[in-house]
């Protein structure tokens, strides 16, 4: 099975993505914040990150940036997600190791979709 | 009276009042296949109208005034 | 309430809790960057929260709270008391919201003002209330005239009409409802209410209902009114006020909003227009160029006919383009609703527009923009990022880390295996060559000629309706030499595949390709003379040696002309994924709509069949997914309960059996009840109370096929419109398809449909009768055998005879086509039968007598001919007569 990391400080967007990723027979694990997210992602691989922008202590694009400067881990694909849809927190996303930047609410079978690419589900 | 009634056809004309509809109803269970000709009515009482609802006759003619015919037109296709 | 409103509201007490506390701190410390962030964060989260559900008037004030403490952290406002006392008040209200919300689940209409001016108040303590963000929040309340949509009465009006009131609304004439249900009584005070509703002026539509609660004529009461008056009309105010004030409690009176009227309307029973069509038209109207739009939909106008759903819809993107240009959301929403011929829900659109009437900001269109979820699209997308990605200027991009080349890696990895295209050693080696080169050019290289590649395979699916691929292999198809031809085509097929030259793809107009094969039709036709010549030759003209001749030169015309028909069969061949790729999005909305959560998914969309055979299947398929969704699948609250995933799955797959394809649809959801159905077919007198008795579970299944059958007790819009799965088995065997059904009550339904993979050439056995010959579809013959007279018996005043030890009823051909003639039988007294399977069961058809069998051209009906049922069309034979072919389906 699948395993994905939702890192979102908001308990109500980490079951919203939990509810739809479950749903879809992914397995899901929640950080609230970088830090937990990068002491998650030392002990346990994933295959994607589905990741917040704004969050408290270390915001998503730190935990990516800290996160890809990793060795020796699964350096799986990180779908960004935030309110913001500016070019420039895109491109700021994209740097920091992002692979897809999406703009919120996501909407459940937009996400699916891009799950099913990113971790290469033949649907 | 408004409704003059024939063998087989109700002719109405001008203002067909309340009064009638009793009689219309009754004429049309002895006819069940009697028309009715509208050519100069311009109104007919909304108790009439119902029972003309209940039936949906044949129109042999139809009313000369535009705007009943538009009412009826919604009514009895 | 579901899990996620709890969690919601649970978190945003936190949130209104701990704003509050912060404020409270900020009063003693105003500077305080790290609680001013803090507090930022708090309102940014609820917002976005609030974002997840259906709630304008929060998401509108925490949005502008938002905003506000964006600017007071950055320093572009300075925190004072009157700020803070102005999020206190936001705050309160999101709290009574939420009180609200925990009760009723939503919000009601009457906080839309409130909501409204709490965010103007907010936003003037930005000092700059023209600023962009604030143009599309700033709703005056007037503007936002709480139209409550689910009060508005559904409108089914011709169009003619339907545009004229739009326009009025429009122009600014207030276009009134209104309804009038006088009291039983009504007659008895005098009153004659038609004549009130005659006094209405500039009435442009009316309609007069009459619910007669006597169930006879006999019992009818005339002096009791039952009457009940609709109108519309665009008589001022005040003049329909003071006609109706001596019945304001008997008349209801609604202004209708301009966009109620876009309404489309027509035949459905049409293709949808193609996908490529309606993204061109969004792209269009996204970019702004309506005179392209307007071009295009005209063009597409012109070709569809008009009394068309979707080309009603055309005409009313037209029409919104005309008068409302501004209104992107609900020209776009028309412009989808193509896709799934489902008219808009203006009741939810219009919540995202501020008002009809005003300029709709553009941003706003960007955001509500829905990205189409079809796997390509997606797959596209995500490429186009990586590449964005790779390609980020360096003095941006900084220095490459190993986790994200091997990021982009793993993400163009995953991209190809979804959509079944294997790059693993390719995507490997890339990575590797930019991991040493520490270089992001590898992995670009790669990703740029992977796409050359996959949009060259997919390119088939999109080229749509209007042209259809012929490899060039097809020129020199296999005439003559087989053997050699075969391997040599192979061995360039493989060499297309690999080498870096492109693919040799020819695309041609299908038209050109229709053509070609009814020249080839007519070749195999006219080849058919060739034998009678040669017999004419011999036996007319006595030239033995000439009819020779002619045979052999037929043998080598004729295998000439069989490999021509082969190698056009194989150009016409379309992959099905031609109809897959409309159902995300149509599945997609329509879940939404019926508030179900469907995963979708599609398999073997390589799967090919002929042109027509994919075509015809679009419409039964969609009525078959339809009614998965609306009936097939339960609502999430139903699953859960049920022990299920809340999400159903709905899975269609095509695959190739044998020479005929097999596509299923399989829902996870409740199944079909067999003993619900068996009630209702009898209660619809289509089986007797005997077979109601005995009728075994998977029969009884099968009954939803049965003419005049349907479950629905209600007729929905969706799958309802009173056609029952009897039109989608029609639609199927008439293109010679079989179609069955799989049940487990609780676990859900497999429906399968079989066609064969070409239709253009049918083998048929030519029989006699009352002088006549016909054609009889071979794939329906089992047999032909000659039935003595003696052996017939009548059972039920029904001929019949036991073959086999198996009953089979007999009908006589003539009987069937209403001849009232015997038919013949030969020297010994016997019948020529045909035995035909007809819906899994023999009947044994009696005709005068049997001839050869024969490949033919079937030709549909058309004109007047083609609304007879029994016949599934005529061919031309090699003599040059016609035969017609029957439908034993039809004519039993």
């Amino acid at each position: 099975m699948k395993h994905i990391l939702v890192i979102d400080d908001a308990a109500t967007v980490r079951l919203y993505h939990r509810n739809i990723l479950e749903g879809a027979g992914y397995q899901v694990d929640e950080a609230i914040n970088g830090i937990e997210a990068l002491e998650k992602v030392l002990v346990q691989p994933y295959d994607l990150f589905i990741v917040d922008v704004n969050m408290p202590k270390l915001d998503g694009y730190g935990f990516l940036r800290e996160f890809r400067s990793q060795k020796d881990v699964l350096q799986s694909p990180a779908i960004m997600v935030s309110t913001e849809s500016g070019t420039n927190d895109r491109t700021l996303g994209y740097v920091a190791g992002a692979n897809l930047y999406l703009t919120k609410p996501v909407k459940p079978n937009e996400l699916l979709s891009y799950v099913r690419l990113l971790i290469g589900d033949l649907a | 009276m408004a409704i003059e009634y024939k063998k087989n056809l109700a002719v109405f004309s001008d203002f067909v009042g309340v009064e009638e509809a009793e009689a219309l109803l009754e004429w049309f269970l002895k006819n069940p296949k009697g028309k009715i000709n509208l050519s100069d009515c311009v109104h007919i009482h909304a108790s009439s109208l119902q029972v003309l609802m209940a039936i949906k006759p044949i129109i042999s003619v139809e009313s000369k005034d535009e705007d009943l015919k538009l009412w009826l037109n919604t009514v009895l296709e | 309430m579901n899990n996620l409103l709890e969690q919601f509201l649970s978190e945003g007490r936190d949130f209104l809790q701990g704003i509050a506390e912060k404020l409270m701190q900020l009063e003693n410390n105003p500077n305080s960057t790290p609680l001013m962030t803090e507090l930022f964060r708090f309102v940014h989260t609820l917002k976005g929260n609030s974002g997840l559900f259906d709630f304008p008037e929060m998401t509108r004030v925490l949005h502008a709270s938002e905003d506000l403490m964006d600017a007071v952290r950055n320093g572009r406002v300075n925190y004072s008391q009157e700020l803070a006392d102005q999020l206190l008040e936001a705050m309160d209200f999101v709290g009574i919201l939420m009180d609200e919300i925990e009760v009723t689940e939503k919000i009601g209409t009457k906080h839309a003002i409130p909501a409204a001016e709490l965010a103007k108040a907010l936003r003037a303590l930005l000092g700059n209330p023209e600023s962009e963000t604030a143009v599309i929040e700033d709703i005056s309340p007037k503007n936002n005239a709480v139209i409550s949509w689910a009060d508005l009465p559904s409108l089914k009006l011709p169009e003619s009409i339907a545009e004229k009131l739009y326009r009025y609304a429009i122009d600014g004439d207030a276009v009134f409802w209104l309804e009038y249900k006088p009291e039983s009584d009504s007659f008895f005070k005098g009153e004659d209410p038609f004549f009130l509703m005659r006094q209405v002026r500039d009435t442009l539509w009316r309609k007069v209902v009459f619910n007669n609660v006597a169930q006879t004529l006999e019992e009818m009461d005339a002096y009791s009114c039952q009457l009940a008056f609709q109108l519309l009309t665009i008589a001022p105010e005040e003049e329909l006020d003071d006609l109706l004030r001596y019945v304001p409690d008997e008349t209801k009176r609604i202004e209708i909003p301009a966009l109620a009227f876009v309404k489309p309307q027509g035949n459905e029973d049409d293709h949808p227009i193609d996908v490529e069509f309606i993204n061109n038209a969004l792209i269009l109207l996204d970019v702004g160029d309506f005179d392209a739009l307007t071009h295009a939909i005209n063009t597409m106008l012109e070709l569809s006919a008009s009394e068309l759903w979707s080309s009603s819809a055309l005409r009313w993107v037209l029409r919104l383009i005309e008068s409302e240009p501004d209104n992107k959301i609900a020209q776009q929403a028309l412009l989808e609703s193509l896709q799934t011929l489902i008219a808009p829900d203006w009741s939810e659109i219009a919540q995202t527009i501020p008002s009809t009437n005003t300029t709709t900001n553009s941003s706003t269109s960007v955001n509500s923009q829905v990205p189409d979820d079809s796997l390509l699209l997606g797959f596209h997308e995500v490429m186009n990022t990586q590449r964005e990605i790779l390609s980020l200027s360096p003095h941006l991009s900084g220095a490459w880390s190993e986790g994200r080349l091997k990021a982009v890696a793993a993400t163009l990895l995953g991209c190809y295996r979804a959509v079944n295209h294997d790059y693993e050693s390719e995507t490997d080696a890339a990575l590797q060559l930019a991991l040493a080169e520490n270089s992001p050019a590898p992995l670009l290289a790669l990703l740029e000629s992977s796409l050359a590649d996959i949009s060259k395979l997919s390119e088939t699916p999109k080229l749509e309706q209007a042209e259809l691929v012929a490899e060039s292999a097809v020129q020199d198809a296999n005439f003559g030499r087989r053997a050699e031809d075969v391997t040599a085509v192979a061995g360039r097929r493989s060499e297309d595949a690999t080498a870096v030259t492109p693919n040799k793809t020819l695309k041609v107009d299908q038209e050109k390709v229709d053509r070609l094969m009814n020249l080839i039709g007519e070749m195999v036709v006219a080849k058919n003379a060739l034998p009678y010549l040669a017999n004419r030759a011999e036996t007319v003209f006595g030239v033995r040696e000439l009819a020779r001749e002619i045979k052999s030169q037929y043998a080598v015309i004729n295998r000439v002309a069989e490999e021509m028909q082969d190698t056009i069969m194989q150009v016409r061949m379309m992959p099905v994924s031609f109809i897959f790729q409309r159902f995300p999005r149509m599945v997609r909305d329509i879940s939404r709509k019926l508030g179900k959560e469907v995963e979708l998914v599609l398999e073997g969309e390589s799967t090919e069949a002929d042109k027509n055979i994919v075509e015809a299947l679009s419409d039964p398929l969609i009525h078959i997914v339809r009614n998965s969704l609306d009936h097939g699948l339960e609502s999430p609250e139903i699953r859960r309960t049920a022990g299920k995933n809340a999400m159903g799955k709905l899975l269609i797959r095509a695959s190739q059996e044998s020479d005929r394809v097999l596509i299923e649809i399989i829902d996870d959801g409740k199944g079909i009840d067999p003993d619900v159905i068996k009630n209702k077919a009898y209660e619809k007198g289509l089986i007797d109370e005997a077979t109601l008795e005995r009728i075994s579970d998977q029969d009884a299944v099968n009954l939803v096929f049965a003419a005049g059958f349907s479950t629905a007790d209600v007729i929905s819009d969706l799958s309802g419109r009173g056609v029952g799965m009897d039109v989608v088995r029609s639609a199927v065997e008439k293109v010679n398809g079989t179609v069955g059904i799989e049940s487990v009550v609780g676990k859900g339904t497999r429906l399968y449909l079989s066609l064969p993979l070409s239709m253009a050439v049918t083998n048929v056995i030519i029989i006699e009768s009352d002088g006549q010959i016909f054609g009889v579809p071979m794939d329906l013959v089992v047999e032909t055998v000659r039935v003595k007279r003696s052996q017939i018996r009548t059972i039920k005043q029904k001929q019949t005879t036991v073959l086999r030890g198996r009953i089979v009823p007999l009908l006589s051909l003539n009987d069937l086509l209403a001849r009232n003639v015997e038919p013949l039988t030969n020297e010994d007294d016997e019948f020529a039968t045909l035995i035909v399977r007809v819906h899994g069961e023999h009947v044994g058809i009696l005709v005068d007598n049997f001839r050869e069998t024969v490949d033919i051209i079937l030709k549909p009906m058309t004109g007047i001919l083609g609304g007879m049922s029994g016949y599934s069309g005529a061919a031309l034979l090699g003599d040059g007569s016609v035969l017609i072919v029957l439908n034993p389906r039809e004519l039993i």
